[in-house]
């Protein structure tokens, strides 16, 4: 029998039994795509993180209060040291240290010409920002001076929020800044601050600085309420050979009151976290496809039971064992490629479609959230297609051996 | 049947002969489509041995017309299995155009069940998802026969049996004695050796059942086909070239009509 015969007989049996068949397809589909959704999100969040890493000089650290959280940047420790000026002046003179950049962050409600938003704020020493982002650009304007206290840089996702045709601010406007806190006697003040835009930065592939309005420190301290508590200390070593001496001799002084990680630890230890999601994932999936093909066993199986007079003919007008195998193999191999063909293309739409529903705010705080778009690599799907369609012929087999091995005479007389 | 009908089976069945000399490789001389030489089928089951056939003996002539008659349980359907190769014997032997068809392997056999045996079932047995042409033309299909020459010697056959308007139907759609036709239609398309027709008129009403026989007949007589036909009636029976008359699983009687 010819392959385009056989084609057309097995493909005849699938669409006979239209409901079965769907339902089926439906399972390779299900598989498939969950592999393919995980594995988009997965390798999407991967370069996100990276990208964000590499925007990083490679001789900061970062010094924390309490021992610091890999998984974001707040203290997570009871027995922690209050960052401010006696903490900084220790740290400077520990050697092997070009720079001590104390900064202050929080979120505050944005208001320009009558529109609104949220917005993280970094206080820090303006004209400091390149000791941590080196590659920091302008679409407009420049620096502001380290004690100018009206004056304030917004970062790209600001300027441009996503979703919104027209610019939230444009330079030399003047934009408000509305920050409440509770005192100690449990009394909610609101502090109200006007700052002149005097750069807007290019996007800088940081989300934390995309998404932040940078003021001077003094500001910082009063529009937040910090009383000179510092959030965070950007420590830049002398070269960035050595920072890990640097991040010795820091927890050497203050041992568990003061944290202080690298860009490169961070980025280990996601790393790390990534590919034990990535091992889950594929677990993950590879269930789901097994749960398909074990769909695809039972539906031929029962269609070798329902067909056994079918073959019973088939055989006693001279069809081969290897054709009934054949003509079964290819109904399975129809389903594994209508299967895992959707199963792709579904996988990439579900995947941004659920990287848009898990849009957030990935490094805490205010401001606009963040999309990460999933990334889907060309091979990676071609193996998720292939493993799709073997699983799916693999699951193929048994039904079509039984089928094959059937005598004509018994396969005859079933009724 | 139309003499045009006729004259086109007639036409077709010679072209069809002409290549299936040349298809096969033991062109067989002797006049004798079938021999059977002590055939013997034993089942052993729980319930104790059954002897359902002892060591029958026969042979048909190419271009006979034999019916098969006995009793419910003498052994006429076992018989007919074993000729066409669905099972095997217990001992003895069967020769279609002289090929030992159990000293083939499942292949070999399943090859001569598609060119030298054609069958008609009671019940049809034909492929209701697929249409009528289909169903004729599977076998030549399953032979390797080219789509246009497959194509083409179905619908041919199809309108020698007066059922080519009906090609394009599903067979679950038609009356018994079209299903009964497209059938004997599928059975022709290879130009087997033998046809074996297993209680043909079984599932027909009287009438279709006669219509259904007379083709038959035709096809024996007009166009020297050797056809093996299982019944339970005599009636029909006495109308072939020859009964054999099967008891207890032994040939009781072997009358010539």
């Amino acid at each position: 029998m010819n392959p385009k015969d056989l084609f057309l007989l097995s493909f005849e049996a699938l669409v006979d039994r239209k409901v079965r068949t769907l339902l089926t397809i439906l399972m390779v589909v299900l598989g498939c795509s969950l592999v393919v959704v995980l594995n988009g999100l997965s390798a999407g969040q991967s370069a996100f993180l990276e990208k964000q890493f590499n925007t990083l000089a490679a001789n900061v650290l970062f010094v924390g209060s309490g021992q610091r959280s890999l998984s974001s940047f707040a203290s997570s420790s009871s027995n922690s040291l209050i960052i401010n000026d006696v903490i900084l002046q220790k740290i400077k003179s520990l050697p092997n240290i070009s720079d001590v950049i104390p900064e202050y962050t929080g979120s505050v409600q944005m208001n320009s010409q009558g529109n609104t938003q949220r917005a993280s704020i970094v206080a820090i020493d303006p004209s400091k920002l390149t000791v941590e982002l080196p590659n920091l650009d302008y679409v407009a304007g420049s620096t502001v001076n380290a004690n100018d206290r009206a004056s304030a840089l917004v970062g790209d996702t600001i300027v441009n929020p996503p979703g919104s045709d027209s610019a939230f601010v444009v330079l030399g406007q003047t934009i408000k800044a509305t920050s409440s806190y509770t005192d100690s006697s449990g009394k909610q003040t609101t502090v109200i601050k006007n700052f002149v835009v005097s750069g807007i930065l290019k996007p800088s592939g940081n989300t934390m600085i995309d998404r932040s309005i940078i003021i001077n420190l003094d500001a910082g301290n009063e529009l937040l309420h910090k009383q000179n508590k510092y959030d965070q200390v950007i420590v830049a070593a002398t070269t960035p050979d050595d920072v890990d001496t640097v991040q010795q001799e820091i927890t050497a002084m203050f041992g568990k009151t003061l944290g202080a990680t690298t860009p490169k630890a961070i980025m280990a230890v996601r790393q790390q976290a990534a590919s034990g999601n990535a091992a889950f994932i594929l677990m993950v999936g590879i269930i789901a496809l097994v749960v398909g093909a074990v769909g695809i066993v039972t539906t031929l199986y029962n269609s070798v039971t329902e067909r056994i007079r079918e073959i019973g003919t088939m055989k006693a007008i001279g069809a081969q064992n290897t054709t009934i195998l054949a003509l079964f193999i290819v109904e399975a191999s129809l389903i594994g490629i209508i299967g895992a063909s959707l199963g792709v293309i579904i996988g990439i739409g579900g995947g941004y479609v659920m990287s848009i529903a898990t849009t957030s705010s990935p490094m805490g705080g205010g401001g606009p959230s963040v999309h990460i778009p999933p990334i889907f690599a060309l091979m990676d799907l071609i193996k998720v297609w292939f493993l799709s369609f073997t699983l799916s012929v693999i699951a193929g087999m048994y039904p079509a051996w039984k089928a094959s091995k059937l005598s004509p005479m018994v396969a005859l007389r079933r009724e | 049947m139309s003499s045009k009908r006729g004259l086109i089976l007639k036409n077709m069945t010679k072209d069809l002969v002409v290549e299936k000399s040349a298809q096969n490789e033991i062109v067989d001389n002797s006049s004798f489509a079938l021999q059977v030489e002590n055939l013997s089928k034993i089942y052993d089951s729980t319930a104790g041995r059954v002897v359902a056939l002892d060591k029958i003996s026969f042979s048909i002539k190419k271009g006979e017309f034999v019916s098969i008659v006995g009793p419910s349980g003498s052994g006429k359907s076992t018989v007919l299995n074993m000729v066409g190769a669905l099972d095997r014997p217990t001992s003895g032997k069967i020769y279609i155009d002289g090929i030992d068809i159990f000293s083939l392997n499942d292949s070999e056999i399943a090859t001569m069940r598609n060119r030298r045996i054609g069958f008609i079932f009671q019940s049809f047995n034909l492929i209701n998802r697929t249409t009528v042409h289909k169903n004729v033309k599977l076998p030549g299909i399953i032979a390797g026969m080219s789509s246009s020459d497959a194509n083409y010697r179905a619908l041919k056959i199809l309108e020698s049996l007066g059922i080519a308007d009906k090609k394009n139907q599903k067979p679950v759609n038609l009356s018994g004695g079209q299903q009964q036709r497209v059938a004997i239609a599928r059975s022709l398309i290879n130009n087997p050796s033998i046809i074996l027709a297993d209680e043909p008129t079984g599932n027909l009403d009287t009438k279709t059942g006669e219509d259904v026989f007379d083709m038959l007949k035709m096809l024996s007589h007009k166009f020297k086909r050797t056809i093996i036909m299982v019944t339970h009636n005599p009636e029909l029976a006495e109308s072939t070239d020859r009964s054999i008359l099967l008891k207890d699983g032994r040939i009781e009687k072997d009358v010539f009509n």
